[in-house]
């Protein structure tokens, strides 16, 4: 069995290149980008809101089925962007986690401890032979009891960190270029702003207006800390308002 | 470890007897961002850049430098993920060992537990090194104490060492600055100074780490405030 230098495998399972790079991992991203939708998400003064488009390749589809929006627990939201079947596995597995976690430590799972395990797991990919990483790049919002409202993101590689605004997929890097000149100089946006700045992102880095139909909106608020997933109604209230601001 | 799939090792002797894979993690090392540490007559300073890949991440919610006990600490270079998991398996050894001697783990066998675990990593089925170099720094009986850890799990202590991208400009600089009576506090200034070396773009309390472990034994990471306290006196 010879696996001595590498010998093209490299390529296959997650061992180091002759350059010190993880192929499968940089695949995986790759995977992410093929799934042809963005994501984006924007965290507010006190409030989170993550954005994505809702594709539905059929109209023979019930298309209240597809979904990329998850509840992990009533306060808790993940947004994945990426292979769908990967994504339903790893909510399976936060759903679970998170659920003990209340049960053994009698409080709410907090975002960032569900994003480092997450985040954790995902690691334990890049670094055995046996599980391929996950095409899912994973946007997790709550309102934290301490900090506030918070945003996390999660890839592929075990990377996570806090975002004040970000995005995943196809156009992530054009949207996180919107992104940065719109919250340069840290502004505080309100629960509307927010909502609007994600969804005018979306729209300026895709170039074209959406139905409400077309998208999907999840949302933490301070004032009422349960994740919410927009209703049409809703969505198209907040489009509206965005292009009477135009 | 692992699938029975997978139960032969990937790191295997090429002909000219080298393990690849291990040469291949130095590689993913040696492009991480740089860190360093100073052992210093009365402490040791670890430092590292904190470059964040957009102005939209948060910089409070990511913090590179860990401990590991009270009076251990530890910084990186190479891959995050693979650090985080080396932290977890360190802290539980260090718990493990204080449960069973009811007596805080000395720096020297926490360093060669760690190196153990790294270098099983090497040899086991179906897993790949760890792509990170680790600088441990502690406090304990024997003194102030500062070790590096390879990918391979080979360890050494160093008076003063460097990793990451600007490894071989960092090192010629502590070797000139290095005096072995350094305080705690010139410590920290040459780590800054050596950081600054090699820094792309302005150096400000938001863009770098510092960690430091006095005659006091407590490790801890400085906040922003004490970092630009020593920013305008390295000025």
């Amino acid at each position: 069995m010879s696996r001595g230098s590498g010998g093209g495998y490299d390529r296959h399972i997650t061992i180091f290149s002759p350059e010190g790079r993880l192929f499968q991992v940089e695949y995986a991203f790759k995977a992410v980008k093929a799934a042809g939708v963005t994501s984006i998400g924007v965290r507010g003064k006190d409030s989170v809101c993550v954005v994505t488009q809702k594709k539905v390749p059929d109209k023979l589809l019930d298309h209240t089925s597809v979904t990329h929006l998850f509840p992990i627990t009533k306060y808790l939201g993940l947004l994945a962007t990426g292979m769908t079947a990967d994504a339903r596995t790893l909510v399976q597995q936060a759903r679970n986690e998170a659920a003990e976690f209340r049960f053994r430590y009698g409080y709410e799972m907090p975002v960032d401890v569900l994003s480092k395990w997450i985040a954790d797991k995902s690691q334990v990919y890049t670094q055995h032979a046996y599980m391929r990483p996950l095409g899912v790049v994973a946007m997790i919002l709550g309102i934290d009891e301490e900090f506030g409202p918070r945003l996390y993101k999660c890839d592929p590689a075990g990377h996570f960190f806090g975002h004040k605004a970000t995005s995943a997929g196809l156009k992530e890097q054009e949207a996180i270029n919107f992104l940065e000149k719109k919250m340069k100089n840290d502004p505080a946006f309100t629960y509307e702003e927010t909502v609007q700045t994600a969804i005018s992102a979306l729209q300026s880095v895709l170039q074209e207006d959406f139905k409400a139909s077309e998208i999907e909106v999840g949302v933490v608020r301070k004032e009422n800390p349960v994740f919410k997933v927009l209703s049409v109604e809703e969505i198209d209230e907040h489009l509206t308002a965005i292009s009477e601001r135009d | 470890m692992g699938d029975s799939q997978y139960s032969f090792s990937l790191t295997t002797f090429s002909p000219s007897g080298k393990l690849v894979q291990i040469e291949h993690a130095l590689t993913a090392v040696g492009s991480g961002q740089t860190s360093l540490g100073i052992k210093a007559a009365n402490g040791v300073v670890i430092a590292t850049e904190k470059k964040l890949p957009s102005i939209l991440v948060d910089e409070t919610s990511v913090q590179k430098i860990q401990s590991l006990t009270p009076n251990i600490g530890v910084v990186y270079s190479g891959m995050g993920p693979d650090f985080r998991v080396l932290v977890r398996k360190s802290r539980k050894q260090a718990e493990q060992y204080h449960r069973l001697y009811k007596e805080p783990i000395p720096v020297t066998q926490l360093v060669r537990e760690t190196a153990t675990v790294m270098q099983e990593f090497t040899q086991s089925g179906g897993v790949r090194p760890f792509g990170v170099s680790l600088l441990v720094a502690g406090f304990d009986d024997k003194g102030p104490q500062l070790y590096q850890v390879d990918p391979s799990g080979s360890y050494f202590s160093w008076k003063a060492s460097a990793m990451g991208k600007n490894v071989s400009n960092a090192k010629t600089f502590l070797e000139k600055r290095y005096t072995d009576d350094m305080e705690l506090d010139d410590a920290v200034h040459t780590a800054i100074l050596t950081l600054k070396e090699g820094f792309e773009g302005q150096i400000s309390s938001k863009n770098i780490e510092i960690g430091i472990i006095g005659a006091d034994k407590k490790f801890r990471v400085l906040t922003p405030g004490e970092i630009d306290d020593y920013l305008a006196e390295v000025e």
